[in-house]
């Protein structure tokens, strides 16, 4: 065998262009030695310090991929705006959670040093996740967020509803990641490639196995995205999350379980594209029927905000449903919009219940802005947002998702959306009005927040309002990655 | 329609001002907070002044004073800012009853609590009232008209009545709920100038020379009516209104009813007969129709009231029918019956509201059969409401008279049963206020209530004075009102009907 054919074949991998994972990597790994090595009073401080700067790295070197685009790793790993984007925001909402977390955890008197490693773990699953058309690796990738999840839910020792969520998500996870396999062995019976690009744009006779292969995929995704019917492990696992694991879930984790779908949308053909325009338009209508009806009815508010993540769920996959540039516009901001807004109101619920007598019972509720005036003003600036009142970015999602449907003329999703959301006006609104306008019931000192608290909980306030606003700060990586996925 | 910029960013200036004003009330202390709000709302009043005395009300249908600011350039979201006929008028509307309102706030013994959060509400709403009223962009008139139920829905809820919870969830869903139909159309409308003309805009000027579909153009026109006949109200969607004008502080009805339900009729006006011109003329007997039909059940349920409260909310509906009715029998005498007749409501109906607040303070009691023959004692409030309540009645001289002879006269021009059916309908608007009056002045008073009457005086006086004094000039020289949008009126009427320009 000819040694030069050999090593015509193998391409040096541009390192540059994994740099940040690599950082990420070294991270983790750093994290979990010194969790192993250091011991006492420093450790939580120095694995926050480390975990800091680390992720500071990272946000820096993400400029290198923004300037050298492009594959690697034999077309495995790809490099372009959406990726970029999607690991810019995930790092941000990361930055964000991580000061509520070590307050969060000792407040529970426990701590916890996984948490550091874990978390470094699963961003680097979502990084992987952002930017890999490849089967298999999407397959590893989702694995890794996945577990990550999995033990993070189930972190709080002694707290059997953990236990009980981290179960059923592990349970159905699996379930998903069965099904999503084995819609990708259809699709390569189909195509001979692993690559969703070469997959979907290959001219074969058997469309069925295609189809059948994405509809398991998709299937397989829906269960991750929390799409009904597949959405039981939803509010378990967010109610038994601690609460700063549960706004990474809702935020980062809802942006990263999207992106293959998105990578799909501009390779949805012809030939398909109304089997496409069903599947997720009819998951879309149920997921945001389903989530908004039974968070109605709800009386915890954290069970009630996970139904409300299901729900946008389904708005975000309405707007997918239009496979055209400008579906995937309203997908890309709205789930970047939807992480700002969840995260946000998940982490005013961790600041609330370091007080050991709240809980997250309606009741508690009542004259919230009485007793914690500016946490309950971030939660009324959340619950408007979630909403879709303008100008905060959740009706700036709202309104790109119209404009997709109205676009491809989908009235029959549009109405239900419009139905959807007036459900929904029910319980944000009774939120707003139960902190605002009744008398306090009892009185419910807020816990004292440090600085990294209050200064992450107001910026994503403001970013939830600024976003909607002044959407061109953002507007520009929407518009790359939409527009380079479609014309490449 | 063309525009006109100005020296000075003088409505951008006017829109932040009370927004400026709000966030100074929270920043000083509470005692000091109804002067500043006080003096934010006039100084708003006076830069509307400046704005009246530079207009040019010969080229009254040119967007004057325009100016744009590009928020996002690719979807064409600018916020363009300017007035022209109808705008001025609304705008000036706007800024009189919100200084009204603060006003009467400020003399109003039940407004005691949480001020600070009680100005803030009124000064941003007159900010976001204002910004609906100048923008002439679809998706900022949008963002401005949700944003004015936020400060709404809490007046109605912190400082309202008994069911005050109950009637601030209902304003808040009706409006919200509805209002999204009006989001999918302005975002169809947008996708649907993208496939033709190649890119998003929200601009009206740019949307107005659009030529759309017969069959598309009515459904748009229906997205958009579904929102503005809930906001207006029209008959079968207005069971929201007598709950949150029943319910919320005088202050806070007085602008519900004299700008809130404006935003809806305007917009009938401008986007449901502006954009959609050839769906308007098409289902305009439907409209009319639907507008008569809406005068005659408000003075019915009307009559039924012995809330005062209640009693003008429902009356404010009946108004409103008359409203829809002219602005859709498309004709020249219809359209100018209707933008006077908003104005005119605006002032009577506040001023309504207000008497009805004064007796509340007075008796504790919204029942106005209780103050029967008592009026008497209150020498200047029987005056005040005798004005305001034959005005509201359409006696000649009263502001609302010309919208109701213009109606008739203009629905003359179709057919003359036509006609008798507006005045009909017009009788028993006048039926309602005759029982009104007969019940405050000519009833014979029971002795045996003994109640301290203290005649109006101070604040509320003055209050009632701003209102008095418009509400006369309406009546006896409508002319210089007519003079605001008669260029307005004629172009969009040209459009309307395809006639040569």
């Amino acid at each position: 065998m000819d040694l030069r054919a050999l090593i015509g074949v193998i391409e040096i991998p541009d390192l540059k262009k994994f740099f940040p994972e690599f950082i990420l990597l070294l991270l983790a790994f750093i994290l979990f030695t010194l969790e192993l090595f250091i011991k006492g009073r420093e450790r939580k401080f120095v694995l926050n310090v480390v975990s800091y700067v680390g992720y500071f790295a990272v946000l820096m070197s993400l400029l290198i991929p923004w300037m050298y685009k492009g594959d690697t790793f034999y077309g495995n790993f790809t490099n372009d705006p959406l990726a970029v984007t999607v690991k810019v925001f995930s790092i941000l909402i990361v930055l964000a959670i991580l000061p509520f977390a070590s307050s969060y955890f000792s407040a529970k008197r426990s701590f916890y040093g996984e948490f550091y490693y874990i978390l470094a773990f699963t961003l680097l699953g979502v990084f992987i996740l952002a930017s890999t058309y490849n089967l298999i690796i999407l397959y590893v990738s989702l694995e890794l967020i996945s577990v990550g999840f999995y033990i993070l839910t189930a972190l709080l020792k002694g707290s059997t509803e953990a236990k009980e969520g981290a179960f059923k998500y592990l349970i159905l996870g699996g379930l998903s990641i069965a099904l999503a396999s084995y819609g990708a062995a259809f699709m390569y019976i189909y195509s001979g490639s692993l690559d969703l690009r070469e997959i979907l744009t290959y001219q074969g006779k058997d469309i069925h196995y295609l189809v059948l292969g994405l509809v398991f995929f998709l299937v397989g995704l829906a269960v991750k995205i929390g799409a009904v019917p597949f959405h039981y492990w939803v509010p378990d696992a967010y109610q038994g999350a601690p609460t700063p694991v549960t706004a990474l879930m809702a935020s980062v984790g809802k942006l990263a379980f999207f992106i293959p779908l998105v990578r799909v949308m501009p390779l949805v053909q012809e030939k398909f594209s109304l089997v496409w325009t069903i599947t997720v338009g009819v998951i879309a209508a149920l997921t945001m029927l389903y989530g908004n009806l039974v968070a109605l009815v709800q009386k915890d508010v954290k069970r009630l905000l996970a139904y409300s993540s299901i729900a946008h769920s389904g708005y975000i996959m309405a707007g997918a449903a239009v496979a055209k540039v400008v579906g995937m516009k309203a997908v890309i901001y709205f789930l970047v919009a939807y992480a700002v807004m969840s995260a946000g109101a998940f982490l005013v619920l961790a600041l609330m219940e370091k007080n050991p007598t709240w809980n997250n019972y309606m009741e508690n509720f009542y004259g919230l802005r009485f007793n914690a005036p500016y946490l309950a003003f971030a939660f009324f600036v959340y619950m408007v947002a979630l909403l879709g009142i303008p100008p905060t970015v959740g009706f700036v999602g709202k309104a790109l998702v119209f404009m997709a449907l109205s676009f491809d003329k989908l009235w029959w999703l549009a109405f239900i959306m419009i139905l959807s959301a007036a459900i929904s006006t029910g319980y944000y609104i009774r939120l707003v009005v139960i902190m605002y306008m009744h008398e306090r019931e009892k009185e419910i000192q807020a816990a004292s927040a440090h600085l990294g608290e209050k200064f992450s909980l107001f910026a994503l306030t403001l970013a939830s309002v600024l976003l909607g606003a002044l959407p061109s700060l953002v507007w520009f990586f929407v518009k790359l990655s939409a527009e380079n996925l479609f014309t490449g | 329609m063309e525009k006109v910029g100005f020296e000075f960013p003088i409505i951008s200036v006017s829109l932040a001002t009370p927004a400026i004003f709000a966030i100074l009330v929270l920043l000083f202390k509470e005692k000091f907070a109804k002067y500043i709000a006080l003096l934010g709302t006039g100084l708003v009043f006076l830069i509307s002044l400046v704005v009246l005395f530079k207009f040019d009300f010969s080229k009254d249908n040119v967007i004057q004073f325009y100016e744009e600011y590009t928020i996002l350039k690719e979807l064409g979201v600018k916020l363009s800012l300017g007035v022209d006929g109808l705008s001025l008028l609304m705008y000036i509307l706007t800024t009189l009853v919100s200084l009204i309102a603060i006003i009467w706030s400020i003399g109003d013994e039940k407004i005691k609590h949480r001020l600070k959060e009680y100005y803030v509400a009124f000064l941003l709403t007159e900010s976001f009232v204002i910004g609906v009223f100048t923008t002439f962009n679809l998706i900022v008139f949008y963002t401005f008209y949700e944003l004015t139920l936020l400060p709404m829905l809490f007046v109605i809820g912190i400082w309202g009545y008994k069911l005050r919870l109950y009637s601030a969830y209902k304003f808040f869903v009706y409006i919200f709920i509805s209002s999204l139909f009006l989001l999918l159309g302005i975002a169809s409308l947008s996708a649907y100038h993208y496939k033709v003309k190649g890119f998003f805009t929200f601009d009206y000027l740019e949307l107005v020379n659009l030529n759309i579909p017969n069959g598309f153009e009515i459904f748009l026109f229906l997205l958009f009516f579904i929102a503005f006949a809930v906001k207006t109200p029209i008959v079968p969607f207005h069971t929201w209104l007598p709950d949150a004008h029943g319910e919320a502080p005088t202050a806070g009805s007085v602008v519900l009813a004299a700008i809130l339900l404006k935003m809806g009729t305007y917009a009938l006006v401008r986007f449901n007969i502006g954009l959609f011109p050839d769906a308007a003329l098409e289902l305009s007997p439907y409209l009319v129709a639907l507008g008569i039909y809406s005068i005659i059940m408000a003075s019915w349920m009307t009559i039924s009231q012995t809330n005062i409260k209640r009693f003008v909310a429902y009356s404010s509906v009946s108004h409103m029918g008359f409203v829809v009715t002219a602005a859709f029998l498309l004709n020249v005498e219809g359209l100018r019956a209707s933008i006077i007749e908003m104005f005119a409501h605006g002032l009577t109906s506040a001023g309504l509201f207000m008497i009805a607040g004064y007796i509340y303070n007075q008796l504790h009691t919204f029942n106005f059969t209780s103050l029967r023959g008592a009026i008497k004692f209150m020498p200047f409030f029987a005056t005040i409401t005798a004005a305001i309540a034959f005005a509201a009645m359409g006696l000649p001289g009263g502001s609302s008279f010309w919208g109701k002879f213009l109606t008739i006269l203009s629905a003359r021009e179709y057919s003359t049963p036509l006609a008798f059916l507006v005045i009909f309908a017009a009788f028993f608007s006048a039926a309602y206020v005759l029982y009104f009056l007969k019940t405050l002045y000519l009833d014979v008073r029971e002795e045996s209530i003994l109640v301290h009457f203290k005649d109006v005086s101070g604040y509320p006086l003055v209050a009632f004075l701003l209102i008095v004094i418009p509400v006369l000039l309406v009546g006896f020289v409508p002319f210089i009102f007519f003079a605001f949008y008669n260029e307005f009126l004629l172009h969009l009427l040209k459009y309307v009907l395809k006639l040569p320009f």
